[in-house]
């Protein structure tokens, strides 16, 4: 009887884990973490994995829609949408697709609503320095775009409207001043012979919303975006595989802003055309079960193009033009033994750049990178993982960089188990602070030169009379060198029942030779010159905790939160010596405390989401997020320079997004939801955020043969 | 603490003064003197507010200096800008001390990094710098210099905390001041208020002085 009673419940709960993907299974194969396909129970390093499925009952359309529900990862406004892992920048995270670096920042920010997510059966998101495997830009994490491969002959297609209105809280369809967007999608899977070709298209059309860089306005911006993504695979005999994904992404958008400095205002109108493309052939070669060759190219190029012209100024006109290209070749090697594996792998890099905004644009910059990385990964019983990597980039322009890391896995028991890592993450000087030759004549007028021009175009200057004052930091002006940081990261993973997920995570980043902008000297005419120094010591850390339940066979729970603390050092320090001064209510100067700190500003200390799920056997299910973020400093309000509990903050907000879908038949399902429910809006400080919006989608899916379908080859 | 109203409105400190009649109110607010103990506070004294823009679009102000006694507590009249009865002039983020090509006194200052309380002394070895009006000034102009920060983006100006004047009056004495606030009512606009609001309001002084009339230099 008792023994039936268990099977019996055993079986219920295997049921439960058959329906859920709530909860992760520690089988879910991921390659982030190690450069090669590992079982999530197998790393030595938290993943965060996003599933198609996930991306799409959430109804997300470009990146920034999903990263923005995962923990711990919070968006930026400034330059387009930026992310900030661990309280680091959006420059110091880098965004893979299949492994490769996705290049084309603004002021160091990767704008994650450029990416559409057609195409992509997985996101892995890694936090902590990963430079040990990735190279330069991977301090705070890496986030990976897995492409789906052509598994099958399929066709799919969407097509989505959504409408917002902010003012009036509800958007009409098709009026003329409500925000629409518009999207289509179309997937095609074929062979031809033994050749597997899928093709991903997918066009978006919005009323967007604009943000410079000093912009206070927000103004829709018509955006239109292309992307299109083939993949070719074959298999060459049974050892080999050859596969060539190519990737084209163009952004048009119709400008009309206005640039407020010293009071003056300027409105300006025109376009502005991104396009990004990339090739990424790889060859599979697998020697025996145990060695396999990985041999992959890779090149990318991104153009940005920005044509403007002012209102007030009707005979002058703006040209901004950027234009990078990286070209990659890397061969890797895994062995694999009993109790050990090793990955090794070598790589040359070539990196262009041109600009406007450099001394001219037809003088092309160069940087070339040689590099080695291995790993080794060693098993100690059933318990024990032990992952040691470590890495050297070579720079044409810079001295080397070693970034060691070295991560630990225990399983104490079947559920539960303790990573912890201590690694190295840097950051190589971009081109811009190298070479930036920016005079913004309209807003006020300021100049900003990269490290390598900024002390002969200064001197030059100087020597004609044209400056007035040089500043202490000229003199400290000097090659810039690369970033570096220290990350360590413990985490727990706990599963009390087969029904609960849960995990734990402490972080620390100690962060040095920040670089930042700094004013070097004043022009004759009172107008400001700056130019980039490795100056800031700053360290981040907090806890992450993130927790899955499934309630019921059809209802499920799903929480992340994030404490976030972070600081510059040297701030820190001024502030234990009493050297920091913050303002009395009346007015009146005392000499700062540590509890009036707030650190580093743009960051929110705490940060959390809960989404709950019903789902049902048919596929019918409505997915509800509600997103929090508390309070985060903008502005430096009482003069010191340090961001404390008395300067402006922007205010913490809830935002909740549901969605419900519905299949028709075999081949036809709905989608609706709304998006940002609660219609929250900060015009100053979320301008990327749109009203609420309440969407349809329309999906079909053929499948010419009768075979079943994978969800996770 | 017994509060001691000194002045409260312009024209009370001046009826007897008919040569030149400065404003009642400004803006319909008046200006404010009070005194606790040994702090007085001034709140609101007009610095050349911006009565419009110039060429190319900037806000300014009639140039118009409002000179300051920190012996008497008073508004001076311009009439006696070429006397030793102010200490202080203010128009804009332009502070003049009374000596050399500003004024007849003995006048002099510098920037003390600490709080106002945090002062009990002027120190033996302080120097005090004299303007070279109008190309430089004892009290350096300039964001992140003497007393204040400007910011571009968001045109606002802000005293920076910590920041202490010393001054040596147009008679010899010393006082120490702070610069509390820059905008009228004594707030600093939100940084996402109208520029409207920024301009308006900006160039309404509000600080506070503690003078020493005995010719120590103890405060």
């Amino acid at each position: 009887m008792r023994i039936r009673a268990v099977m019996l419940l055993i079986l219920a709960a295997t049921q439960v884990m058959a329906q859920s993907d709530t909860l992760l299974s520690m089988e879910e194969v991921v390659v982030t973490a190690t450069r090669q396909e590992r079982r999530l129970g197998n790393i030595t390093i938290p993943v965060n994995l996003i599933q198609r499925k996930q991306i799409q009952q959430a109804g997300s359309l470009r990146l920034r829609d999903i990263l923005q529900e995962q923990p711990g990862i919070q968006l930026t406004s400034n330059f387009g949408t930026g992310i900030q892992m661990q309280g680091l920048n959006p420059e110091h995270t880098l965004i893979l697709i299949d492994g490769q670096p996705l290049v084309g920042r603004t002021s160091g920010v990767l704008d994650v609503s450029r990416i559409a997510l057609s195409g992509i059966k997985r996101i892995e998101v890694v936090k902590g320095p990963s430079s040990s495997l990735y190279g330069s830009e991977a301090m705070a994490g890496v986030i990976n775009l897995i492409t789906e491969n052509p598994i099958q002959p399929l066709f799919e297609s969407s097509l989505r409207y959504g409408v917002a209105d902010p003012d009036q809280g509800w958007g009409i369809p098709f009026k003329r001043n409500s925000f629409q967007q518009t999207e289509a999608d179309l997937q095609a899977t074929y062979f031809i012979g033994k050749l597997k070709v899928r093709h991903s298209n997918n066009i978006l059309f919005a009323d967007g919303v604009s943000f410079r860089p000093f912009s206070q306005d927000r103004i829709p911006r018509p955006i239109h975006r292309i992307t299109h993504q083939t993949i070719i695979q074959q298999n060459l005999g049974n050892r080999a595989e050859f596969k060539l994904l190519t990737r084209y992404n163009q952004d048009r958008f119709q400008q009309e802003f206005s640039v407020r400095n010293n009071g003056i205002t300027i409105d300006s109108y025109g376009r502005e055309l991104n396009k990004e493309i990339n090739l990424q052939p790889s060859l599979l070669f697998r020697i025996s079960d145990k060695i396999r060759l990985y041999t992959r190219g890779y090149l990318t190029s991104y153009s940005g193009d920005q044509k403007l012209r002012f209102v007030q100024k009707p005979d002058s006109s703006y040209l901004d033009r950027f234009e990078q290209r990286l070209f990659r070749i890397e061969e890797q090697v895994d062995i694999k033994k009993n109790n050990y594996t090793v990955t090794a792998g070598v790589g040359f890099q070539l990196e262009q750049a041109n600009s406007t905004r450099y001394d001219a644009l037809a003088n092309q910059k160069q940087n070339n990178v040689n590099y080695v990385f291995a790993q080794w990964e060693i098993k100690a019983g059933e318990k024990w993982i032990s992952i040691l990597g470590v890495r050297y980039d070579h720079h044409t322009l810079f001295a080397g960089a070693v970034t060691p890391k070295w991560s630990l896995r225990y399983q104490a028991k079947s559920n539960l188990s303790f990573t912890a890592s201590v690694g190295q993450g840097f950051k190589a000087p971009d081109f811009r602070q190298l070479y930036l030759n920016f005079t913004n004549s309209v807003a006020g007028g300021y100049s900003v030169f990269g490290s390598q021009d900024a002390i002969r175009v200064i001197n030059e200057l100087n020597r004609v009379g044209q400056i007035a004052e040089l500043k202490p930091d000229f003199t400290k002006l000097t090659s810039l060198r690369p970033e570096h940081s220290t990350g360590i990261n413990v985490s727990m993973q706990y599963n009390p029942t087969p029904t609960i997920t849960s995990q734990l995570s402490i972080f620390r980043n100690d962060i040095q030779s920040l670089i930042d902008v700094r004013q070097v000297a004043t022009r004759a005419d009172g107008s400001q010159l700056f130019s980039y120094l490795n100056v800031n010591r700053a360290f981040t850390q907090g806890m992450e905790a993130s927790f899955q339940w499934q309630v019921h066979k059809n209802w499920s729970i799903n929480s992340g939160y994030q404490l976030l603390i972070t600081g510059d050092k040297e701030e820190w320090e001024q502030i234990r010596q009493g050297k920091e001064y913050i303002r009395e209510l009346n007015g009146s100067s005392r000499v700062m405390n540590k509890k009036d700190y707030v650190g580093l500003p743009n960051r929110s200390n705490h940060q959390g989401q809960l989404k709950i799920k019903y789902e049902d056997t048919k596929d019918r299910y409505v997915f509800m997020r509600l997103l929090y973020r508390s309070r985060w400093t903008v502005a430096n309000s009482n003069g010191n320079g340090v961001h404390d509990v008395q300067d402006e903050y922007a205010s913490g907000f809830i935002q909740i997004h549901v969605a419900g879908g519905l299949p028709i038949n075999k081949n036809i399902s709905l989608q609706a939801g709304i998006d940002n429910l609660l219609n929250y809006q900060d015009i100053f400080y979320l301008p990327n955020l749109a009203g609420r919006t309440v969407f349809i989608t329309i999906r079909t899916k053929f499948e010419p043969k009768q075979t079943k379908r994978i969800n996770h080859p | 603490m017994r509060i001691i109203l000194l002045a409260v409105v312009v024209l009370l400190s001046i009826t007897s003064c008919e040569k030149d009649k400065l404003p009642k109110t400004v803006d319909q607010r008046a200006y404010v003197i009070e005194t606790i103990g040994k702090i007085t506070t001034v709140k609101n004294l007009p610095a050349d507010t911006i009565i419009g823009t110039n060429s190319i679009g900037q806000p300014v102000g009639a140039g118009r200096y409002s000179f300051f006694s920190l012996e008497t507590g008073q508004w001076i009249p311009n009439i006696d800008s070429n006397s030793t009865r102010w200490d202080l002039a203010f128009a804009g983020t332009t502070i003049r001390i009374n000596n050399a090509t500003s004024g007849p006194g003995a006048g002099g200052a510098f920037v003390f990094n600490g709080t106002f309380e945090s002062l009990q002394s002027v120190p033996t070895d302080s120097v005090f710098r004299i303007d070279n009006h109008p190309v430089s000034y004892a009290i350096t102009r300039g964001s992140g210099r003497a007393w204040y920060t400007y910011d571009g983006p968001t045109n606002l100006l802000t005293p920076i905390p910590g920041r202490t004047l010393v001054i040596r009056t147009a008679t010899g004495k010393f006082a120490k001041v702070e610069i509390l606030n820059y905008y009228r009512g004594g707030q600093t606009p939100s940084a996402t208020a109208a520029d409207s609001i920024k301009i308006r309001d900006q160039r309404f002084l509000h600080f506070r002085y503690t003078y020493q009339g005995n010719g120590t230099s103890q405060f």
